[in-house]
Order: C-alpha cells, then sequence, then structure tokens
C-alpha cells in the first residue's frame, strides 16, 4: 500500500534524517544523524519500524497534508501541534485522515522536533542511510532540505495501533542546559582557573549559545578558556567523535555535532554520550554549563539511557 | 605507538605528534591493519596525520579489551599487506577566478604568479588525510617558499573544485563549502560521488601531482 504526503510550510528547516551513516570516516564522510536520536528511537518504537527515515524539524508553522489515512508521531522538542483543529499529545502517534492537515503552532519547549510516519518515507539511502548531508547535499530528498509542494511519497504502509510514550521517559529541553562531559585530549592545554571554572560543580562558568549554530556545530559565548602559555593553539588535524568541544585560539567553545570526522582545535572536553541529544536542543541565548565526570560514570550513564530505549520499546509493544 | 581513550566508545592509536612521511607510514599501515581484522566491534577508523581514531561497539567490547587487543596486534606493522598508492595528476585552472588568492600568495612570498603555480606543479604531494568534507584531501608537503597562512575570517562559500594552501598544505574542496585556505585554482576533476563506490577518489596515502590548465 503506498500513500502521499504534502509538505505545506517546512517551518525554518526540515530534513530527512535517520541513525546515521557509519562506516566511511576514513575518507571524511560524517554520520549526520538525527541531533536526538533518543527522540528518532521513540519514533521508531511508536510507528513499529527500525532505521526508518524520519524528519528533522526546526521552527513552529510546519505544515503537512495527508492524502490518505496514516498513522503518524511527534516527538522531540515539546510542540502545540493539532490535526485539523483537533489539539496532539507531545511524544505520541495518531491516526490522520485523508485531507486532514498536521499543523505545529509553537515550541514550548527544545528546539527540534522529529516526525515520522507508519510507512518508509521514499528516499534514496546513500552509503547505508537516510541521512541529509545538508553541506555537500546528498541523502535524504536530493541532499536537500524540505520545501513546500514537496512531496513524501511512503510505501510499506501499516495499519497499527496509536501509542503514548509516558511523561517519565521524556527527557527535559529546557535551558539552562547542564551537560556532563568527559576530559578531552587536550584538556592540558589549559590553564588550572579556566578548567575548574569550565567543568567544576561550584564554579561553573554559566555560557550562552550564540546565534551561530548550525547542525554542524554550536558556538557559544562566555569567558573565554585560557591555553597555558607553552600550549599551541591548534593541532595537526586529528579524527574527532560527535559531542567533541574544541576551543580555538579565541578560548570560546565550540560543541561539534555530527557532521565532521576532523578537528583541528584543541578538544577540552566531551559530552557524555548519555547528554549529547540534549545538543539537539540548544537554541541562541540559552544557558548551557558543563560538569565533569569520568569516562566510567559515563559508561554507566549510557547503559541507564540504553535501558531507557528498552523500557520505550516495551512499552510500544514494538520490542 | 600510545593508545588512549577519547569518550566513552573510541580510543587514539598515536604515532607521533608532527607531520611527517615516516609517522604517516605508520599511521597508514595501521589504517590498513585494522581494516584487515574485520572486527564486527569496530565501527569507524579513521586516520589522520599522526593518528588513528578507532570508535567501537561498546556493546561488543570494551576499551580495556579492545586496546590490549590493538596493542598487540599492531605491534608489528613491517608486515602489513596495503594497496599500493594510486597516482592522481589533476588539472587545475590556476588564478583569476578561479583562484581569487593567487595573487595574495604571490605577493606574501614575493614570487611572480608563475613562480607560484611553477612550485605548486613540481612536488608529488602525499595524502596524509581524507576529511573536513567528504573527499578532502589534506596534502603534503608544500615547498615552504609558496607557504601561506590561512585566512583570517575563512569564506562561507567557495566552489567545488577550488585547490588551496594554507601553510605547508594543500587541498582540493571536493563540494561548494566554506574555506579557510587561501584558493589559488580550481579543478574539473569530481573528488567526491556519492552514488558510486568507493565515493571517494583519494585516500590515505595516495599520491598527487597538479598540472597547469591553460
Amino acid at each position: 500500500m503506498t500513500s502521499a504526503i504534502t509538505v505545506r510550510n517546512p517551518a525554518l528547516l526540515s530534513l530527512i534524517v535517520d541513525l546515521g551513516r557509519t562506516g566511511f570516516g576514513a575518507v571524511g564522510v560524517p554520520s549526520s544523524s538525527a541531533l536526538d536520536r533518543y527522540a528518532c528511537q521513540a519514533l521508531y518504537c511508536l510507528l513499529n519500524r527500525a532505521n526508518a527515515p524520519v524528519l528533522e524539524v526546526m521552527g513552529p508553522r510546519f505544515a503537512l497534508q495527508f492524502d490518505s489515512d496514516v498513522v503518524c508521531a511527534i516527538a522531540g522538542a515539546r510542540v502545540k501541534a493539532f490535526l485539523d483543529e483537533t489539539p496532539l499529545r507531545p511524544w505520541a502517534s495518531f491516526q490522520s485522515k485523508k485531507g486532514s492537515i498536521l499543523r505545529v503552532k509553537e515550541i514550548t519547549e527544545g528546539f527540534r522536533y522529529y516526525i515520522g510516519f507508519a510507512g518508509r518515507i521514499k528516499a534514496e539511502a546513500v552509503m547505508g542511510s537516510y541521512a541529509t548531508n545538508l553541506e555537500c547535499r546528498f541523502g535524504g530528498l536530493n541532499g536537500a532540505p524540505l520545501k513546500s509542494g514537496d512531496i513524501l511519497h511512503l510505501e510499506e504502509s501499516q495499519e497499527i495501533e496509536t501509542n503514548v510514550i509516558p511523561l517519565n521517559l521524556i527527557p527535559p529541553m529546557n535551558s539552562p542546559h547542564i551537560l556532563r562531559v568527559i576530559e578531552g585530549p587536550e584538556a592540558g592545554s589549559f590553564n588550572d582557573g579556566s578548567r575548574r571554572h569550565f567543568w567544576e560543580k561550584g564554579y561553573h562558568e554559566l555560557f550562552t549559545v550564540s546565534t551561530n549554530l548550525n547542525r554542524t556545530g554550536i558556538r557559544l559565548n562566555g569567558t573565554p578558556l585560557v591555553f597555558k602559555p607553552e600550549a599551541p593553539k591548534s593541532i595537526v588535524s586529528e579524527g574527532i567523535v560527535p559531542g567533541t568541544i574544541q576551543i580555538p585560539g579565541d578560548g570560546l567553545p565550540i560543541i561539534m555535532l555530527n557532521e565532521r570526522t576532523i578537528g583541528g582545535y584543541a578538544r577540552v572536553a566531551v559530552i557524555a554520550r548519555a547528554d549529547q541529544d540534549r545538543l539537539a536542543h540548544l537554541k541562541a541565548n540559552d544557558l548551557v554549563c558543563f560538569e565533569r565526570i569520568t569516562v566510567e560514570e559515563g559508561e554507566r550513564l549510557w547503559r541507564e539511557k540504553q535501558k531507557r530505549i528498552v523500557q520505550l520499546q516495551s512499552l510500544t509493544g514494538s520490542a | 605507538m600510545i593508545i588512549q581513550r577519547y569518550a566513552e566508545n573510541a580510543l587514539r592509536i598515536i604515532f607521533g605528534n608532527q607531520i611527517d612521511m615516516e609517522v604517516h607510514e605508520k599511521v597508514r599501515r595501521a589504517f590498513f591493519l585494522l581494516i584487515s581484522l574485520h572486527r564486527h566491534d569496530i565501527i569507524e577508523i579513521i586516520p589522520s596525520f599522526c593518528s588513528c581514531l578507532v570508535i567501537y561497539e561498546d556493546d561488543l567490547t570494551s576499551y580495556q579489551t579492545l586496546a590490549g587487543l590493538l596493542n598487540e596486534r599492531l605491534a608489528d606493522l613491517s608486515a602489513v599487506e596495503m594497496p599500493p598508492p594510486q597516482v592522481h595528476e589533476i588539472p587545475v585552472h590556476y588564478g583569476s577566478d578561479y583562484g581569487p588568492d593567487l595573487s595574495f600568495v604571490a605577493g606574501h612570498c614575493q614570487l611572480t604568479v608563475a613562480e607560484v603555480i611553477e612550485r605548486h606543479c613540481a612536488e608529488i604531494y602525499t595524502v596524509f588525510t581524507v576529511g573536513f568534507t567528504p573527499g578532502f584531501p589534506y596534502m603534503g608537503t608544500l615547498d615552504e617558499r609558496i607557504a601561506a597562512p590561512r585566512l583570517e575570517t575563512p569564506r562561507t562559500r567557495i566552489p567545488a573544485g577550488s585547490v588551496g594552501i594554507a601553510q605547508r598544505q594543500t587541498g582540493i574542496y571536493p563540494f561548494e563549502s566554506p574555506a579557510g585556505w587561501r584558493i589559488i585554482g580550481r579543478t574539473d576533476i569530481r573528488l567526491f560521488d556519492p552514488a558510486r563506490p568507493p565515493y571517494s577518489l583519494m585516500q590515505i596515502g595516495d599520491k598527487v601531482r597538479f598540472i597547469e590548465e591553460h
């Protein structure tokens, strides 16, 4: 069974994503995955499918129209969304009717939200993933953001029960964002005072998210970190993992997301894996502070997070 | 060789701390050895100038297990089987709109434009790593007489195929993208094709020669 959906308003930016591209880092191909992978997983659970393409949307006023009955779900940022005039629950799936219009009117918490369907959006997998590499224009829908009038064709549409993610499995997304970090390879390049203010409890420096943010990275404003006099301000370019916090010569942090495999600035820290989904929800003027944890603590938090994904799967019967 | 942990699910295998051919050769050997292990717990290997970054599946292994194993397997890099480096000849239109920084580089280096082009074409470069954007080769070593600093403020958009230099390196931008290097020319050769394996024209260890196209 196939059906189609017409994009009526793509909001600020909407694109097709999934859990990302792996295995081509040696030739510089980044993951380009959904920034909030947990929200993406929640959609997979609500829609009873794995690794399907979903939409990642920024900004209010997103709208699309259904040309047949299909189950749809929204997760990620908390939004005020309506199917025609009916308000929709956040982090839930709902049954849409032919001709009905889904409108997102307002974002009340967080920044990016995710929309998926009980069917597979027809898109070409490039190097094993549907994720859009916006900078290089491949993946997703011809490598481009969605625009008004685009038609998404759904294949393998299924009739499924609608479901709701319970509140205790929906993470907070509002500013201030307290992000746990693990020391990075060049943490030793910064003086003791800078490091203390960067990540020690009781000394927290609050940073502000600048307007210089996109899917590649997030620049923060605040008190610059100070390099030790003997420390080099750039390093020989080297592989980086998503969530790496780089400090360029001006001392202000850049949080790298999922679009670069290599970096050339001092890596003071890495956002704990369990907290990386939160990065999808940092928006201009939000407050951010960092809290240092050990790598073992990071592993433990990640295992806990994975348990929550298993809980999602069992609640929705998609395990 | 030193193995260091980096985040919960990654480790760095470090062979030195500066750009040189000896370190590069070790990185390259380690990269091809890592591939030949065909390990399901390794999900990404990113070789660069001085190290290999390995991202692993932590459900299948642990840092201790993997680091122990790699310490053993990488101890002897002398017998690694590797593909021979490919040699690429890249025709370049130098200067004018293709290379807006060519005259800056000539002025900075107190050379004529023709001398800069001649020196850029004289070397056979080695691809030290591929990254920044998919297929971007970081190549060295550039003749120090034409070395120029990066731009203070990167350009937000340059065309695909732009050939840049920065310090002792040269590179080619496969996609329209932001760029901080001095752009001296442009090639029509396609460096990355997402529709066709192996996708990237170049990989670590390849050799490159530029040819002036008139």
